[in-house]
């Protein structure tokens, strides 16, 4: 009697998991380890040669992936500080002032990441674009020599950071806004009363306690800029001679482009290491919680 | 508010004007974008710029429709993100409601599993993902699009946080009262976690309705792109025209904008939910 009524609860759990379980198996499980599988294997249309770890060999030897990797790392540490920094920066100078101002500030920073990435690039590409953009045109104007802001090798990155962070910081804003509301009130009053300035509140109470914010928004920031790849085809197309090309723009290349989907498979790989690897902190934060 | 400190400090004023003057320049190439749209071809290459269009029309917007399946692009992207929205909705508020509400055998093990993948992108298991979807019949179909999105996990995280809070004693008095658990989960439960739905609606929403490069390898045909890859695509259109792509972007842009305007309420908590303990 007990074990059947026990078999009907572990059934009624199962059924209700069963549909997100299908879906995570098929979509989610399975890439995963065929893709493991075929970062092994050199791939031709319907023959798989199994290649052992030539495919990485390859990769390493590859200065057009070594240069993505570079290119990667770059774009992930000064994306991810900026967006962090300024975050802290707008937010804490903002959230306690009037409530229709805080909801100003906040739109007005989100409404680029509502608009998308794609929409954004396009704009940037147009203001940018050598021959008829505005920003070329007032560079000029001011007295500087005509710059190719997407074509120099030199400037393609900065260019490139400032684009993504700029698109992209609203969500940290929004974030660090509202933690930052949630501080219940009564430690700022105590500081308030000894007299301490709001830089000293900002240092020793603030940044303290948005910590757990300040570790979510590096981790999915790092992420989110880890696969950039809207920015870069819109805009560079991963040039001027692959100083913009990224991790996944090298990956989707190789997979769609030139067809060689082992390799693509093998950057995959890595790049779910990476991922893995990174999502441990948060991972362990959302535990502890529980 | 915090009343105590509307007592400005100097440094707290100049660090507010800064950010206004950054939040005002962080929009103009949304009024550049828009403005520009609404000129003739010459006059958007024309230096110095009108900063206000002098002649404004709207031929480049019906240029769009016309030359391009915009329409139908728009159509796509909308049916993508509510079918895949309205699907993840369904199937992570069951498995939530199980991890939170239910016991079962293996119930923890397979949660971590779960909440192990929520920081993996999809995109970097592109290759396989693509084979499969081609195996199942689903490159270059809308259902293509929709269902990877609706194996990810963050519904499941997100809501079980809603459903944690509901105190089991309202299960068990239903229980008693003779409601089976489909009851429970349909009439009791999901009625009270109204607001984390709401919440993952926005949020789910917007991801899929940005959801670029899956978007871009699954929907080949012209027909069947979304209007995010559609639009990406006038960027290498032959026609030179600036302010017709300019017109393409904008399109793509007002369904999202519109949105914003009228949920930012939600669309405030529902980012909240993620990164602040609550």
């Amino acid at each position: 009697m007990i074990k059947s009524k026990d078999i009907k609860k572990n059934l009624t759990g199962y059924a209700f998991i069963m549909p997100q379980v299908i879906l995570f198996l098929i979509f989610m499980v399975y890439p995963i380890i065929e893709g493991i599988r075929l970062s092994l294997y050199k791939i031709n249309y319907k023959t798989e040669t199994f290649v052992g770890l030539k495919n990485y060999r390859d990769l390493f030897n590859d200065p057009v992936f070594v240069k993505s990797t570079l290119n990667t790392i770059i774009f992930v540490v000064f994306i991810v500080g900026l967006t962090v920094a300024f975050g802290l920066f707008v937010a804490s100078a903002v959230f306690d002032k009037d409530a229709r101002y805080v909801s100003f500030i906040r739109g007005s920073y989100y409404i680029p990441v509502m608009v998308s990435m794609v929409v954004m690039s396009m704009v940037w590409n147009f203001l940018l674009n050598p021959a008829n953009g505005l920003i070329p045109y007032l560079t000029q104007q001011a007295g500087f020599s005509s710059v190719n802001f997407l074509g120099n090798k030199a400037i393609v990155k900065p260019v490139i950071i400032f684009i993504t962070f700029a698109i992209n910081v609203g969500q940290a804003i929004i974030l660090y806004i509202a933690a930052m509301i949630g501080i219940p009130n009564d430690l700022f009053e105590a500081a308030e009363v000894e007299g301490v300035s709001k830089f000293h509140i900002i240092r020793k109470i603030l940044i303290p306690l948005v910590k757990p914010t300040t570790i979510y928004i590096t981790i999915i920031n790092i992420i989110a800029v880890l696969k950039i790849f809207v920015v870069i085809q819109l805009l560079t197309g991963g040039g001027p001679n692959n100083a913009s090309s990224t991790l996944m723009y090298y990956l989707y290349n190789n997979a769609f482009k030139y067809n060689r989907l082992g390799v693509a498979s093998a950057v995959g790989v890595i790049m779910f290491a990476i991922t893995l690897l990174l999502s441990v902190p948060q991972l362990r934060a959302m535990f502890k919680e529980d | 508010m915090i009343k105590n400190l509307k007592k400005k400090e100097p440094i707290d004023i100049i660090a507010n004007i800064i950010i206004v003057f950054f939040a005002i320049l962080n929009l103009f190439p949304l009024y550049w974008l828009f403005t520009s749209s609404l000129k003739n071809s010459s006059d958007v290459l024309k230096m110095p710029p009108d900063w206000i269009p002098k002649n404004p029309t709207f031929a480049n917007y019906i240029d769009v429709f016309k030359s391009q399946p915009a329409l139908r692009w728009t159509f796509n992207s909308i049916f993508v993100s509510l079918a895949a929205t309205i699907l993840v909705i369904i199937v992570s508020s069951l498995a939530a409601y199980a991890f939170s509400k239910l016991k079962f055998k293996g119930k923890n093990v397979i949660y971590i599993l779960f909440i192990s993948s929520l920081m993996v992108p999809k995109e970097v298991m592109i290759v396989p993902l693509f084979r499969i979807t081609q195996s199942l019949g689903l490159v270059n179909t809308l259902s293509g699009m929709i269902w990877p999105n609706v194996a990810t996990a963050f519904g499941v995280f997100m809501l079980k946080g809603f459903f944690d809070n509901i105190p089991d004693s309202l299960r068990e008095a239903a229980i008693i009262d003779g409601a089976n658990e489909l009851q429970v989960f349909y009439k009791i439960m999901m009625p009270i976690v109204k607001p984390g739905v709401g919440a993952l609606f926005i949020l789910n929403f917007v991801q899929v309705w940005n959801d670029y490069l899956w978007q871009l390898v699954v929907g080949i045909d012209k027909d069947v792109k979304t209007l995010m890859v559609g639009i990406s695509t006038l960027m290498q259109d032959l026609n030179p025209n600036f302010a017709y792509k300019m017109a393409g972007a904008t399109v793509a842009a007002i369904p999202m904008l519109v949105i914003f305007i009228f949920f930012q309420r939600y669309f405030t908590r529902g980012i909240s939910i993620g990164g602040v303990k609550e």
